[in-house]
């Protein structure tokens, strides 16, 4: 076969199997269920680095094996390739592109930060502070003046500003259906915001949970507490309940 | 046998009496201080001395205490399976012993990942019980990650770099040796911690945690300080022998692509390792000497540590997988008998990558709390490197096409690397977008991401390595189809295992956890079996290995065909190399070019001709 053959199969099927992996990658959720704004943002990130990512990885995925098939053998070759050293287009091309993907990540990345770190900055914000020690989480509500380990109750639709601490070793305060994570540090006071925008709870699906993230001995693995997310009108009643039994 | 191993037992009543002056010492000095001696502080520094009186009787007194002192020196010639068990200065047997320790102590951390996966067939299983699980899991990491730094650069790179510049040895062999004899303290440190209570602080080590937990972690910080002296002096080593040592006619731009790759590598690990030691030594004063590096309520930092620490270990990645490049490119261009595509684009992609890599660390830390406006630069430099690294990419596929690919076992482990460490660069870069990494830090897919780049690239890169020059260092022939098996089952079982590391990651299971929430019970009961499947394979290896070296065919000099100068001489290499010193006179990988000499026989017995 001539050169040109095989290079005109070789971007068919790339072509085809690219086509196929972007669809996949577009229709197939696999991320748990967003439950925050932020991740909304981050899935949205997700997917279109997987979209990006498909047909880089489908040039190898297509030329190794054809390569292999067309080309290789399984006894000694009796005839050396062609001196091929070098080829001056395909090398700037492939400089070019990767560069202009990089840039083109860096500054998507660079905007979607912004907005993950500011979108919940406002003011009404509901401020939570997150203490982690071996092998709990404490968390105190400065406004409403309650303090509870067993749960962490937040209120729908409201941003939060969680400042977290730590008091023994560094842990990690992660909501895996919020998508956010901050390290809790000793000696640090260390903020994540985050906006809740569905209800849920631990018992109906595991990723509202407080995960410690951060290797912290013993019990580091079930440091975790349930997180429910409310309606506001639930949240002040749950608030209240709480003040009237302290 | 006894005689045989003499300097091995001396080396070892050397250490315990040094052991003993410095406990003693340290006891002294504490009573002296008025505080009561307690355990760390005298075993720091019984350590201390322990280590010298290990180095000086098993080889240092002898190679160098001897001449300095004008006493006569011994030279006791021996050739045979005694000088794996010396203080040897021939770098073809510094390879072996490098590259035999490592290997077993691959296995044995490879079985702590058979315990790991146990203990997480199931949630709320307890086998291990939590501090056992994070002592296994710790180990693993620790002895995994000497492993990926070493065995490389302290195995092949001594082996073979000589040989492709054409040099008589490396440019100190004596260092060489003291190189390679501090590491079995290291071995020796990590496995003795299991009886101090071990260390459960994974191999990143950060304190507050590492200052407080049991004394385990104590030996864990004095070995990995140790093993970053056998770091730096063979980074030391390597560049002076490429600076000083090549062979007449061996210019830059002919170097083979391995020794490049081990340049870049020798290059961080002299300039970076210091950082680490740092990093760790503060952790054993606040350990040993109650300072406060890293005590918040002292007015210590925390996160002093992350930065220091990843100053080296983020570098560190690239000691462990530029020299699994430069690998698996010579294996590459050998076996499609090709030139070597866009070679010069190769080395200058190489030396971008070391300087990168210095500048990359805190996107280790872009949950850790550090500044907000530190975020954004850090993570467009981590994408930056996804540039020079996919030269390596561009090289290994020009390469391959239109190749006359001999699909031999270390051909298939070299393209088993390129489409593993595609996906680990590929997961890389939602690693270094700052959005993602938020969700995905301290997860599994940090977990799968690093094993695609650490064992899916390093690690095949070995098996590549090991299988082409198996006739080479053993002067037999390994069992091929036994090798193609390997590959296949070692393949497979490795990208089933891992993809499915990634699944469990986006679904929310963190990274370091001896149990998960039950609703991940299936995937990873999945995996766990998967992972069985896959040590099954290193059963065939060994094997394959073992039966080979004792009981192989003899092997050709050079079976392979392949042009650099390492085939050209016998196999095994005499102990001089070169009986002819050679002299380059053409590029090594110029296959098909009609009249291209790589290398002719210089003038006997002389060190080269001056030109």
């Amino acid at each position: 076969m001539k050169v040109k053959t095989h290079g005109m199969i070789v971007a068919l099927i790339w072509a085809a199997a690219t086509a196929v992996g972007v669809v996949l990658a577009r229709s197939v959720g696999i991320l748990p269920s967003p439950a925050s704004y932020e991740a909304h943002v981050i899935d949205s990130a997700m997917t279109l680095l997987t979209v990006l990512s498909v047909p880089v990885f489908m040039l190898v995925v297509v030329l190794v094996p054809y390569s292999m098939l067309m080309f290789g053998r399984s006894g000694e070759p009796e005839e050396d390739g062609p001196p091929i050293e070098g080829h001056h287009t395909i090398e700037v091309l492939w400089i070019g592109i990767t560069s202009a993907l990089v840039l083109f990540l860096a500054g998507y990345g660079a905007v979607g930060l912004t907005e993950i770190r500011t979108h919940a900055a406002g003011e009404q914000q509901l401020v939570v502070q997150a203490q982690g020690s071996r092998w709990f989480w404490e968390f105190t509500y400065p406004e409403q003046s309650i303090r509870t380990k067993e749960e962490l109750v937040l209120p729908v639709g409201r941003p939060v500003r969680f400042e977290v601490t730590a008091t023994d070793v560094v842990h990690s305060f992660w909501v895996p259906a919020f998508r956010m994570k901050i390290d809790a540090v000793p000696g640090m006071v260390t903020t994540v915001h985050v906006t809740p925008d569905q209800t849920g709870t631990y018992r109906d699906d595991f990723h509202f949970r407080v995960q410690c993230a951060e290797l912290c001995g013993l019990a580091h693995a079930n440091m975790t507490v349930p997180v429910t997310v409310m309606e506001q009108r639930q949240f002040d009643a749950w608030v209240a309940q709480k003040i009237a039994s302290r | 046998m006894a005689l045989a191993l003499m300097p091995l037992i001396r080396g070892v009543v050397f250490a315990a009496a040094g052991f003993a002056i410095g406990g003693v010492l340290a006891a002294l000095i504490s009573m002296l201080a008025g505080v009561p001696p307690s355990i760390e502080p005298l075993f720091a520094m019984g350590y201390l001395l322990a280590l010298i009186g290990w180095l000086l009787g098993v080889g240092l007194w002898e190679t160098w205490g001897r001449e300095w002192f004008g006493l006569p020196v011994k030279h006791e010639a021996v050739d045979d399976w005694r000088r794996y068990f010396r203080f040897t200065t021939d770098h073809k047997v510094i390879g072996v012993q490098y590259l035999v320790t490592f290997i077993v102590l691959f296995l044995l951390a490879g079985l702590l990942a058979v315990l790991m996966r146990l203990q997480l067939m199931a949630p709320g299983q307890t086998i291990l019980g939590p501090n056992e699980y994070n002592i296994v899991m710790s180990l693993h990491g620790i002895i995994m990650i000497a492993v990926a730094v070493a065995t490389i650069i302290g195995g092949f790179a001594n082996f073979a770099l000589p040989l492709l510049i054409g040099a008589e040895d490396v440019a100190f062999p004596r260092v060489n040796a003291l190189s390679y004899w501090v590491v079995p303290p290291v071995a020796v440190l990590l496995i003795a911690s299991l009886f101090f209570g071990g260390f459960d602080s994974g191999w990143t080590a950060y304190p507050p945690l590492s200052v407080l937990n049991a004394s385990g972690q104590l030996l864990f910080l004095l070995a990995f300080i140790t093993f970053g002296l056998s770091s730096i002096l063979g980074g030391l080593n390597f560049l002076a022998t490429v600076i000083l040592l090549r062979a007449p006619g061996m210019t830059w731009g002919r170097l083979p692509i391995f020794v490049w790759s081990i340049f870049c590598a020798a290059l961080i690990s002299l300039t970076a390792t210091q950082f680490v030691a740092t990093a760790l030594l503060t952790v054993v004063l606040d350990r040993v000497l109650g300072m406060s590096f890293y005590n918040a309520a002292e007015g210590g930092a925390p996160l002093l540590y992350q930065h220091l620490f990843w100053f080296y270990s983020h570098p560190a990645v690239y000691i462990m997988v530029i020299p699994g490049f430069g690998l698996v490119l010579e294996v590459i261009t050998h076996f499609s008998r090709k030139p070597l595509f866009a070679y010069k684009l190769v080395v200058a992609g190489f030396l971008s990558i070391v300087g990168l890599s210095f500048i990359v660390w805190a996107h280790h830390l872009f949950t850790s709390g550090m500044q907000d406006f530190l975020h954004i630069p850090f993570m467009v430099v981590t994408e930056l490197i996804s540039v020079p690294t996919g030269l390596v990419f561009l090289s290994a596929l020009g390469t391959i096409w239109l190749g006359r690919l001999w699909l031999t076992t270390p051909m298939l482990f070299a393209l088993g690397f390129v489409f593993n460490f595609l996906i680990g660069g590929i997961t890389g870069i939602f690693l270094a977008d700052v959005m993602t990494d938020i969700h995905f830090q301290d997860t599994y897919f940090v977990v799968a991401h690093f094993h695609y780049t650490i064992v899916g690239g390093e690690v095949f890169a070995i098996m590549a390595g090991i299988y082409y020059w198996f006739p080479k260092i053993t002067g037999r022939m390994y069992h091929e189809k036994l090798g193609q098996i390997h590959f296949w089952w070692m393949f497979l079982g490795f990208n089933v295992t891992t993809l499915a590391m990634f699944w469990v990651g986006l679904q929310g299971m963190n990274r370091r956890v001896a149990d998960y929430p039950a609703p991940l019970g299936g995937a990873n009961m999945f995996i766990s079996i998967v992972a069985f499947v896959l040590a099954g394979s290193f059963v065939i290896f060994v094997y394959n290995m073992v039966n080979s070296w004792v009981r192989g065919p003899r092997a050709a000099a050079n079976p392979w065909r392949a042009r650099t100068l390492e085939w050209q001489i016998s196999s095994p290499p005499p102990v001089e190399n070169f009986p002819q010193p050679p002299r380059v006179v053409g590029h090594p990988y110029h296959y098909g070019v009609p009249g291209s000499v790589h290398a002719v026989a210089g003038v006997a017995g002389g060190s080269g001709d001056g030109g």
